[in-house]
């Protein structure tokens, strides 16, 4: 067994799973973190309550920084880049930015997602309105404990309408994925609103509502029959503003009208990008892009989380939009397929 | 098994109608004329009901009209209801095209109903004709001269939809025209000086394109008026042109 360590690049859930795994079981573990701190963006975007533990962010994936920060097996190195990745499995050199070099064992990337950017959406208001924000946005006022404010002026919404898909399913802006979580995200974060300010309503505008497997009951039904969320199926055409208020358009398909809803607060369920340094990644290790510009899985069954590169692995939200504990689990796949060599031929057999 | 289905050729149609039943071949007919037609694939993709199109549709805003029926009906084959929509609902569309803008899906509502007034005109639907009776000025100015309203236009008896308390119109335009301080009186009949060449080519186009052919299932008295004029600006194209040939040999 190599006594080089795994190099796992991306400290959040998914590489500090990888590494935790790795670590584990005997083996040492190299995490690269582009930010300042570990957590990825649970931590670094600042999440509240996560699904479907309800769990802080910063407490459940917080406990997950904290057991790879205790690990020896485990070498953090934060603020830092891979620049350059050389050599064949079993005896790859990593050069970082700084100049450093790692010879290491193999590589598990497990560089994440970017949020899409609601900028490239004008007609929804972001940038344009104050009180038009992100999902992140009200994770971040939830987790900060400053609560459900209008950031125009402070004030306790009483409307807030919560717009899905905005940044997946659209071929107009070139995003052609289901970004999987933000139904559930946003069924949650309604259901928060709901018990920090009951006098604020709550509206989802959706095309299609994924609360896939068992998010069903503990978040489409009961956001709707004990937090009284109203879902309405409609995708709106725009975000504008009276002066007042919030204006928002569209057509309720169901009652086939088209209408025109004041708002206190519209907020942005958007999705997930492929992480804005793919390109990058994809240049300096040698690994391949799907269509969508997610790094790609050389095989879908046989061994998760390899690449087209023998001893190069990929795990979580690098692969395209994943949930967290899929994401952590595919830390530990791709960790298993890292020390077992997975996919790498065997060249000296003979030997 | 109903009495109705135990017809022979079970006559489909909405029982409360005293509309004439459409045999379902006609209906078939039809839509595989919007089916087949070159652009229809690049139209329709698929529709999950978002209504984005409907909610920013001006034309829905004021008419029984809404795209994501368009899209639905075509989508899910809906024979009947896309032969009901080609009576009257099509000619609501004002073709701005913003549905097709803000579709997800890149669907072209605006597209499809291009579509099906192409094939409600070729299929002669009688309310084709009612429909676009009110418009044959526009038509007449649109395919003679290239322009589609002209300042003289503007009277009530022109836009019969315009409804009888359009104030402008009532006010004294000429009049009003003659106070703007620059000259506006050498372009009444048609919005601006129209080249006697381009209106050749015009016709040129509209011949190639089948257009006069549709114009003639429409209006049979306006494409008469309309063949007159072309005759006539041909003939005076042929005169300036044999002019000028003389002036160059001397």
């Amino acid at each position: 067994m190599s006594d080089k360590p795994i190099l796992i690049v991306g400290g959040g859930p998914a590489g500090l799973s990888a590494a935790h795994a790795a670590a584990a079981s005997g083996r040492k573990a190299v995490i690269v973190e582009k930010a300042d701190r570990l957590g990825g963006a649970p931590i670094l975007q600042g999440y509240a309550k996560l699904v479907p533990s309800h769990e802080w962010a910063k407490d459940a994936i917080g406990g997950m920084v904290a057991r790879v920060q205790a690990n020896p097996n485990v070498t953090v190195l934060t603020g830092a880049e891979v620049q350059a990745f050389d050599g064949a499995p079993g005896a790859f050199v990593a050069t970082l930015k700084d100049g450093r070099k790692l010879e290491v064992d193999a590589a598990i990337l497990a560089t994440g997602f970017t949020h899409f950017d609601s900028l490239n959406k004008p007609e929804w208001g972001f940038g344009t309105y104050p009180d038009v924000v992100t999902t992140v946005q009200v994770e971040q006022m939830i987790s900060s404990g400053a609560g459900i404010r209008c950031p125009s002026d402070g004030r306790v919404p009483d409307r807030v309408a919560i717009l899905l898909c905005v940044g997946s399913r659209d071929r107009q802006i070139g995003r052609e994925w289901c970004s999987k979580i933000c139904c559930t995200v946003s069924a949650n974060i309604a259901m928060e609103i709901r018990e920090l300010s009951p006098k604020t309503n709550v509206y989802i505008y959706y095309m299609d509502i994924r609360t896939f497997g068992l998010l069903e009951g503990d978040y489409y039904w009961k956001s709707q029959e004990e937090a009284k969320v109203k879902y309405i199926k409609a995708r709106i055409a725009e975000v504008t503003s009276d002066g007042n208020r919030l204006v928002v358009k569209g057509e309720d398909t169901l009652v086939k009208r088209p209408i025109t809803i004041p708002f206190d607060m519209v907020v942005h369920a958007i999705g997930m990008d492929p992480n804005v340094d793919n390109m990058t990644l994809s240049a300096v290790f040698g690994v391949g892009l799907n269509r969508y510009g997610y790094i790609d899985k050389a095989t879908t069954y046989a061994h998760l989380a390899e690449t087209n590169r023998p001893g190069v692995y990929v795990c979580g939200a690098a692969t395209g939009p994943e949930t967290i504990d899929d994401s952590i689990a595919q830390g530990q796949a791709a960790a298993l397929a890292a020390l077992t060599g997975a996919g790498v031929p065997m060249l000296k057999a003979a030997e | 098994m109903t009495a109705h289905a135990k017809l022979p050729n079970p006559p489909i149609s909405d029982p409360v109608s005293d509309l004439p039943v459409v045999p379902y071949e006609k209906l078939e007919e039809i839509f595989e004329d919007i089916r087949k037609h070159p652009v229809y694939d690049h139209e329709i993709h698929g529709c999950l009901n978002c209504g984005i199109c409907t909610a920013t549709c001006p034309s829905a805003q004021y008419y029984d009209y809404s795209p994501r029926e368009i899209v639905q009906l075509l989508w899910t084959e809906n024979l009947e209801g896309i032969y009901d929509a080609m009576q009257e609902k099509i000619w609501a569309c004002a073709q701005c095209y913003t549905c097709a803008a803000r579709c997800p899906f890149e669907n072209s509502p605006g597209g499809l109903v291009m579509i099906m007034r192409e094939v409600a005109i070729k299929h002669e639907l009688p309310s084709v004709k009612e429909v676009l009776r009110p418009f044959s000025r526009v038509l007449l100015k649109v395919v003679s001269t290239g322009n589609q309203l002209a300042p003289n236009m503007i009277t009530k008896e022109a836009f019969p939809d315009w409804g009888p308390n359009v104030a402008k119109v009532d006010a004294p335009l000429m009049l009003l025209r003659k106070a703007i301080p620059m000259p506006t009186m050498h372009t009444l009949d048609t919005a601006w000086e129209v080249n006697l060449k381009t209106s050749v080519e015009l016709y040129t186009i509209w011949e190639a394109t089948g257009v006069l052919k549709q114009l003639e299932s429409v209006d049979e008295n306006l494409f008469d008026v309309v063949s007159d004029v072309m005759e006539e600006k041909r003939d005076e194209w042929e005169e300036w042109l044999e002019d000028n040939e003389d002036e160059d040999d001397d």
